[in-house]
């Protein structure tokens, strides 16, 4: 018998074939993980892009498959030059230009679809899909929801698909392995399999996921851009600078939020949440505008504000005192709202006279700022004479019965306060209506509207009020703004839509300065359109005292505590993900302990943490190495017994031959006993042998020495196990290590003895 | 370098590096880093890191890929000195995993993949030319992957360390004049030529054996060799001197043509070397014998 080294323990042989560098570099490459990668990076673009470049980068990519698939639609280089530079032509014909956020992300998109054309060596599909990553960072720009933010993985995946496609030798041979008994079997390694693919990319992701979270918190972050981009285009949102009929009642079928606002200490009563955005001095006789002085300047330091507010030193004991936060929507315009009236104001705002604050630039993002107001504050107690006249001027043709009346209003009521009191009872006693719908105004649409139809909106009351209050000479105005919030009762924060849109107005009297009256609140509640008064029993305040309950959760409807919670989540998206700046870093820092590190420091700590967990990965491996070690030192024991009794592991037997083996030898044994092989070699070569030496013959015949039969089964059952362990699928537990480490030990192999 | 028989991949001697797609991807980081920055879009941040965490963890996987290997010098076909050695390596998995695209080779440029599957014999066939003959120390062998994604490249280097045995090229004898002295009464024949060999007739008894056309012998072995079986006590040494004024080493070459086609046709034959005389027999190891006997021919070794 030969011996057979320790080591070997014999394998089936995995027949697939090798392929050289050459081959590899140059084998064909299987476009379709590539061309799926790109599609679903260009997918969300495809929501912003014009329709006929997605149109177009569908028609080519379909085409660059087929022309691959197969051969006979190959594709001249002459003609994807040509349509390279078609393409290019038409988006600069298309958008005027190749800068600009659109017309910038159309190019390139553009061009990335085009690039599938050219793939024709390894190069190219790494240039093409590492692209990709920075392509989906433009889908951002358009669209900052967490939908966007949870899709992004599927290209992310997608593109790492695309890679590993033209590193795995998988596709090229399933490979066929041959065990050493010669049976064949078919084992296909890398699983192109989509569930397999799946599972490793998952894999890869989950890793990544903590170590983005890690750098996300904790990279630092510039105060502000590097450079200006171009700003978004797109048109202004929500309240505009100029209020004609219809302009506010239009907003109210947008449930779209306007703004949040969180309260630090008090919060305002519903007649008091009244959100001052901007004040419209002039009237055309149909639409109200703000008039810019030519050289307005607004107040901005802190020390100016307070001079011109005469404010006494510690306001903040007042009861009209609030301080808040809000996060504004984007807008594209400069005004910032605050509560009725602002005494603070952020840094890089601009108070005006009219007490309407705008900032240096659109906000063309989501702007969180903090505030301060004081809803009693008296604003300007005495007027220069030009600011009168600007507030009381009226255009003087058109309207003529609102201008007869107001005069003969003015002989019933000649104190200023008692006009404005009249008026408001007017609207209050008589029929005057509250609807979404007003009937069309005619051309004096003040008198069209107070004397006539007696039915509007907002703004409809607002612009007549303003106006018969200055026919009467007082001076008077009007804001716009938003009037209400909705408390989120999941949360803390309150809600203001651009469904509570609002006009109101403001008159100056003698040493009150301007006060705010809401012509609007003087109507009788049962004069307000039903459906109207269901959405105004949220906003507080506004039509008589409805009295301001908190909303009850339990008397919602679920669809309504569905929209709150989808709500808070969006607050908290954008709190603590779309902007987490230098600001809530801060915050951040601070909360964990850390705001004294320098940033320096911060980025040392970072970089300790990526490694500390890139270690762990590390740990979590190599750990499986250790697994099969074990098994085969006891295994390797195990053999050296076996030889010391004079058994060779034969080279072409396994583990499981020798169990039968050693199961068969008794009966082997036995069967050559009787057949007296043992004499007829005596009787051969002549010798007279004893009884062990006809033991001897007999062994060799069978192959395998007598041992005893304790021992016999022992060994077997130590056999079985191993093959047992070797086999299975699952990874081996210390406690079989150890069983099996024991039992190899235990083993004592004695030899039979003669009978 | 490790330098064994069964290599185990050690971490220690392993390197690691970007490929020129990694640098690229590097410079794409920096770019959506910017793009992010300057729109202070922090979805923009969140996906530039996870990008970036993707190729850090990246450098684990490729690196673990070559982890847990075990590189098994296997068989070598063809030994003769001129011929491409293939050297078979066999790979097993120690570490419970797959490693995929793994490449093997003497040099950067020549590496040949393929996949190593958990609890098979995974084998690599690599070449390589023998430039002398006798004991050929193999050159360092490289092991190397970027599997998964192509953005960094891991490789190390090691030796397998028994040399290989490269017998002489085999060159078939010219026909030439019979060498001299013989020992006729052991019924030994030498080997000698004749000019008119190329005349093939069929072998009559009593035809010197000298004038026997080997090749045409190996060709035609059916019929010839029952005619010689009655001969079969002549037997053949392959003398050294047979070939006097010639080179050492395409005498090598001739002796070492002679020992294959005489193996080939089962026959007995004999060595006689300088210093090395090897006895009459057949057989495989005999064969190896005498080649060994003809590669190591004035080698130190």
């Amino acid at each position: 018998m030969s011996r057979v080294s320790i080591t070997s323990i014999p394998l089936d042989i995995n027949a697939a074939k090798q392929i050289s560098l050459e081959s590899y570099n140059h084998r064909q490459i299987d476009l379709l993980p590539i061309l799926i990668a790109q599609q679903l990076v260009l997918f969300p673009l495809y929501f912003f892009i014009p329709i006929w470049i997605t149109l177009f980068n569908l028609t080519i990519a379909v085409l660059i498959y087929l022309s691959k698939v197969k051969k006979r639609f190959a594709i001249h280089s002459f003609i994807k030059n040509a349509v390279t530079l078609l393409a290019t032509a038409g988006v600069l014909y298309f958008f005027q230009k190749l800068t600009g956020r659109d017309a910038g992300v159309a190019l390139i998109a553009t061009m990335y679809g085009l690039k599938i054309m050219e793939i024709k060596s390894h190069r190219d599909v790494y240039i093409l899909m590492l692209l990709g990553f920075f392509i989906l960072t433009a889908g951002f720009l358009f669209n900052q929801s967490p939908w966007i933010a949870l899709y992004q993985f599927i290209p992310v995946a997608a593109i790492l698909n695309g890679l590993i496609s033209i590193h795995s030798l998988s596709g090229f041979d399933a490979s066929k392995t041959i065990s050493a008994s010669g049976s064949s079997k078919i084992k296909n390694i890398f699983q192109s399999s989509l569930k397999s693919t799946i599972k490793q990319l998952v894999k890869y992701l989950l890793l990544a996921i903590p170590l983005m979270m890690v750098l996300f918190v904790f990279f630092p972050r510039l105060a502000g851009p590097i450079w200006k981009m171009p700003g978004g285009e797109g048109g202004s949102t929500g309240i505009s600078d100029t209020m004609s009929p219809g302009a506010i009642s239009n907003l109210q079928l947008f449930d779209k939020v306007a703004f949040r606002v969180k309260f630090k200490d008090k919060t305002p009563s519903g007649s008091q949440m009244y959100w001052r955005t901007l004040v419209l001095d002039h009237f055309d006789g149909f639409t109200w505008t703000r008039e810019t002085e030519k050289n307005e300047r607004g107040i901005q330091t802190f020390t100016e504000l307070n001079k011109a507010q005469q404010l006494k030193e510690d306001y903040s004991a007042l009861a009209s005192f609030y301080q808040y936060d809000i996060s504004l929507e984007k807008t594209n315009q400069r005004w910032l709202t605050f509560l009725d009236r602002p005494i603070d104001i952020p840094k890089r705002a601009v108070l005006y006279a009219d007490y309407s604050v705008q900032t240096e630039h659109r906000l063309v993002d989501r702007t969180r700022y903090s505030a301060e107001s004081l809803s009693q504050l008296v604003i300007n107690p005495s007027l220069t004479e030009q600011e009168k006249q600007k507030y009381i001027y009226i255009p003087n043709d058109g309207n003529p019965r609102s201008l007869a009346w107001a005069k003969q209003q003015r002989q019933l009521y000649p104190t200023d306060r008692d006009f404005i009191l009249g008026l408001l009872s007017k609207i209050n006693q008589q029929e005057y209506f509250y609807t979404l719908l007003p009937p069309l105004m005619e051309e004096d649409t003040i008198d069209s509207f107070w004397f006539e139809h007696q039915k509007g909106f907002c703004e409809h009351y607002a612009g007549a009020f303003v106006f018969l209050a200055r026919a009467a000479g007082i001076p008077a105005r009007v804001v716009i703004g938003y009037q209400g919030a909705e408390k989120n009762p999941l949360s803390d924060y309150w809600i203001v839509r651009y469904a509570n849109a609002h006009a109101w107005t403001e008159v100056w009297l003698v040493n009150e300065g301007w006060v705010r009256v809401d012509p609007t609140s003087a109507i009788a509640p049962h004069r307000i359109e039903e459906q109207l008064q269901q959405e105004y029993s949220q906003r507080e305040g506004l039509f008589g005292d409805f009295g301001f309950e908190a909303v009850d959760l339990d008397d919602i409807s679920l669809m309504k505590q569905f929209e709150y919670w989808m709500d808070q989540a969006n607050s908290g998206w954008n709190d603590w993900i779309l902007d987490y700046n230098q600001n809530t870093q801060r915050r951040v820092f601070e909360g964990l302990g850390l705001e004294k590190l320098t940033g320096q420091q911060i980025g040392i700590l970072m970089v300790a943490i990526l490694a500390v967990f890139m270690t762990f990965i590390s740990f979590k491996w190599v750990k499986n190495k250790q697994t099969l070690d074990p098994i085969q030192n006891s295994f390797q024991r195990l053999q050296s017994k076996l030889l010391a009794f004079g058994i060779d592991l034969p080279v072409n037997k396994g583990v499981n031959e020798l169990i039968q083996d050693l199961q068969r030898s008794d009966l082997q044994r036995s069967d050559l006993q009787k057949s007296d092989v043992q004499g007829s070699v005596r009787k051969g070569s002549g010798r007279k042998d004893s009884a062990s030496q006809d033991m001897h013959i007999i062994n060799s015949a069978v192959g395998i020495p007598a041992m005893e039969q304790t021992s016999q089964a022992q060994l077997i059952r130590i056999l079985q196990y191993y093959s047992y362990l070797r086999y299975q699928r699952a990874e081996i537990t210390q406690k079989q290590q150890n069983h099996f480490h024991d039992q190899v030990k235990r083993l004592k192999i004695r030899p039979r003895k003669m009978k | 370098m490790i330098v064994a028989d069964v290599v185990e991949l050690q971490q220690k001697s392993t390197y690691i590096l970007p490929t020129k797609a990694g640098f690229f991807l590097v410079g794409i980081i920096v770019l959506m880093m910017t793009a992010a920055t300057n729109y202070q879009n922090n979805l923009a941040f969140l996906l530039t890191f996870l990008i970036l965490s993707i190729g850090l963890v990246s450098i684990l996987f490729t690196f673990k890929n070559l982890q847990g290997l075990i590189f098994k010098f296997g068989a070598v076909g063809s030994v003769f000195l001129g011929e491409t050695l293939r050297i078979k390596i066999h790979l097993t998995s120690q570490n419970k995993q797959n490693h995929y695209t793994i490449g093997t080779g003497f040099s950067k440029k020549a590496n040949y993949y393929i996949d190593v599957v958990e609890g098979l014999d995974n084998q690599v066939i690599i070449p390589i030319k023998s430039n002398k003959r006798g004991w050929f120390e193999l050159p360092r062998i490289m092991a190397t992957s970027s599997f998964p994604f192509g953005l960094l490249r891991v490789w190390t280097w090691f030796r397998f360390a028994s040399p290989i045995l490269v017998y002489p090229k085999p060159i078939e004898p010219p026909v030439g004049e019979a060498a001299h002295g013989e020992d006729e009464q052991e019924g030994a024949t030498k080997f000698s030529g004749n000019d008119d060999l190329y005349g093939l007739k069929t072998y009559q008894a009593g035809d010197p054996v000298s004038r026997i056309d080997w090749k045409a012998l190996a060709r035609e072995r059916g019929l010839f060799s029952k005619e010689f079986v009655a001969y079969q006590s002549q037997d053949l040494v392959f003398d050294w001197d047979d070939f006097p004024a010639t080179e050492k080493e395409l005498r090598l070459g001739y002796l070492c043509y002679l020992v294959l086609e005489a193996s080939k046709a089962n026959y007995d034959y004999s060595l006689k070397l300088p210093e090395i005389k090897i006895a009459k027999n057949s057989g495989d190891t005999h064969k190896h014998r005498c080649l060994k006997a003809l590669a190591l021919y004035g080698e130190e070794k």
